[in-house]
């Protein structure tokens, strides 16, 4: 009779994967990002206002919040994306380990190498796969083998075994759900320390969803993510921090602008939230 | 505003508060076939716990459904879980009566003792009392009336350690004996439908609040036995 080898199971991490971490968890991690009274408005209009939020290394932090509410707004401040819109002005601070982001002597260019980002819809270069990841390492000279590197951010992405062998193949070939990661995996091919992902999986379907979901729940042992998503069930399955964002409407209804409104451990926030507007937009009786 | 789920927790809701109603019903019939020991009313409780079964049954399902379509969060979701958890103890009541039912018929050739039948239906009056209590203040999600329930199960938990003693002075009579030791097992049902409603208004507890505790703790459980 062959005995059968008992698996061998890490319960912690089970733990981590399948419950996400919780407040105290997070909080103990190192500040990756400090956000004190931020606001934004484009052309004069406040897009958003006064924002105040922690984000932790090697967590996920979900955005969450109705169209409007400034979500994709502030994750473009993460990168200094919002500098390439024209009348955009960013006041309060971010500050990125301690170092304010938006101080003169910082350059946007390496801010967004250190700080990736993945966009709602794949948007992979009209070039081959291979060129696609080699990329941002060519441009910025980085030393090593550049075979090494692509082999590497694919395998990161859970792309590789699928185009290990037309690596020089149009990346335009690939499907949609294949595209984002290979998105992902030209973002991770550069080294980044941080991702922020716009809406990753909006245009894709339930597996590619649930294969860039997994992806993230393993990425985040060694990067810091931050997701914006208009699907809450997706937030409460891979975020371990989740921020809601909403409407404020002046009392003239003259103007709008977004706020956050509570910020804790995403299972809290699909639990028990404190603020009856989160209470009102997670059981879907916002509005 | 979701308009099909709220529909449909309004529905879970109230095929709990039916359950619950119907298992009131059962814990009354079994006080009256204790009072007059009617054997043939034994049987018609014994039977009448299939309505309560179904009605659980009917609820469990409908918690399947309304998970896996609208997937709720927060106080929707406490909900579904308090209706699933209480519904489970309102079908566990209702067994609780079947045994009673068949204890008294099983026991209904053998003189019966006025004290320990008072007792009984006395426990029993204040059970069903204590499940109505357990059924309003979910249905009002008034914590502070959940929260009195411990105090009425302490006076069922004195019944019960009454009609203990009372039969404890039977030893000297075989049949009385017999007889009171089915009573206890009875009395035994009793304080159980007590600390099933007991559990509902922890539920009310917990769907108010999110957080689960017990009213009581194990030390207290002891001391309900003593």
């Amino acid at each position: 009779m062959t005995q059968m080898e008992a698996p061998r199971i890490d319960s912690g991490r089970i733990a981590e994967v399948s419950h996400g971490l919780d407040r105290s968890e997070v909080e103990s991690r190192e500040r990756v990002f400090s956000v004190s009274d931020l606001s934004v408005a484009y052309s004069g209009n406040v897009a958003l206002e006064g924002v105040q939020l922690h984000v932790h290394k090697n967590t996920v932090t979900a955005f969450i919040g109705p169209s409007g509410c400034g979500k994709s707004t502030f994750i473009r401040c993460f990168n200094r994306m919002n500098d390439l819109i024209p009348g955009a002005k960013v006041t309060g601070s971010v500050l990125y380990h301690g170092e304010d982001l938006y101080s003169r002597d910082v350059d946007p260019v390496e801010i967004r190498r250190r700080i990736g980002m993945v966009f709602q819809k794949p948007n992979p270069f009209p070039k081959s796969i291979y060129d696609n990841v080699a990329f941002g390492p060519r441009v910025l000279g980085m030393k090593g083998s550049l075979d090494e590197r692509v082999e590497s951010a694919l395998r990161q992405a859970a792309l590789w075994d699928e185009v290990k062998d037309r690596l020089k193949e149009g990346a335009l070939g690939l499907s949609g759900g294949q595209q984002q990661r290979l998105c992902i995996a030209r973002a991770l091919a550069v080294e980044p320390d941080v991702i922020l992902m716009d809406e990753p999986a909006s245009a894709l379907d339930p597996i590619s969803t649930t294969r860039i979901e997994d992806l993230m729940h393993h990425l985040k042992r060694e990067y810091t993510i931050i997701i914006v998503t208009h699907n809450m069930q997706q937030a409460a399955r891979v975020a371990d921090m989740t921020a809601f964002f909403s409407v404020l409407v002046d009392e003239d209804g003259s103007g709008r602008r977004g706020i956050l409104v509570e910020y804790d451990a995403t299972t809290k926030i699909f639990t028990t939230p404190s603020d009856k507007r989160t209470e009102d937009y997670v059981t879907g009786r916002f509005g | 505003m979701r308009v099909e789920l709220q529909a449909e927790l309004d529905a879970l809701e109230a095929g709990f508060q039916e359950a619950g109603e119907i298992v009131v019903r059962s814990i009354r019939g079994v006080i009256d076939a204790l009072r007059t020991q009617d054997v043939e009313l034994c049987d018609e409780v014994i039977a009448f716990d299939d309505e309560v079964d179904e009605r659980y049954r009917a609820i469990e399902k409908q918690v399947e459904l309304v998970l896996a379509r609208q997937t709720p969060v927060a106080s929707d979701l406490r909900l579904v879980l308090a209706i699933l958890h209480s519904a489970l103890h309102v079908e566990r009541m209702g067994d609780q009566c079947v045994t009673i039912a068949k204890l008294t018929k099983l026991s209904s050739h053998l003189g019966t003792q006025q004290a320990v039948v008072e007792g009984l239906v006395d426990m029993g009056e204040r059970c069903a009392e204590m499940v109505k209590v357990s059924l309003t203040a979910f249905a009002n999600r008034d914590v502070a009336q959940a929260r009195g329930l411990h105090g009425l199960d302490e006076l069922v938990d004195r019944a019960n350690r009454q009609v203990f003693s009372e039969v404890l002075g039977y030893v000297h009579d075989a049949e009385a004996l017999e007889w009171g030791m089915r009573q206890i097992t009875a009395a035994r049902c009793f304080e159980r439908i007590g600390d099933n409603a007991v559990d509902i208004g922890e539920q009310t507890a917990f769907l108010v609040t999110g957080e689960f505790a017990e009213f009581t703790d194990a030390s207290d459980d002891l001391r309900s036995l003593e």
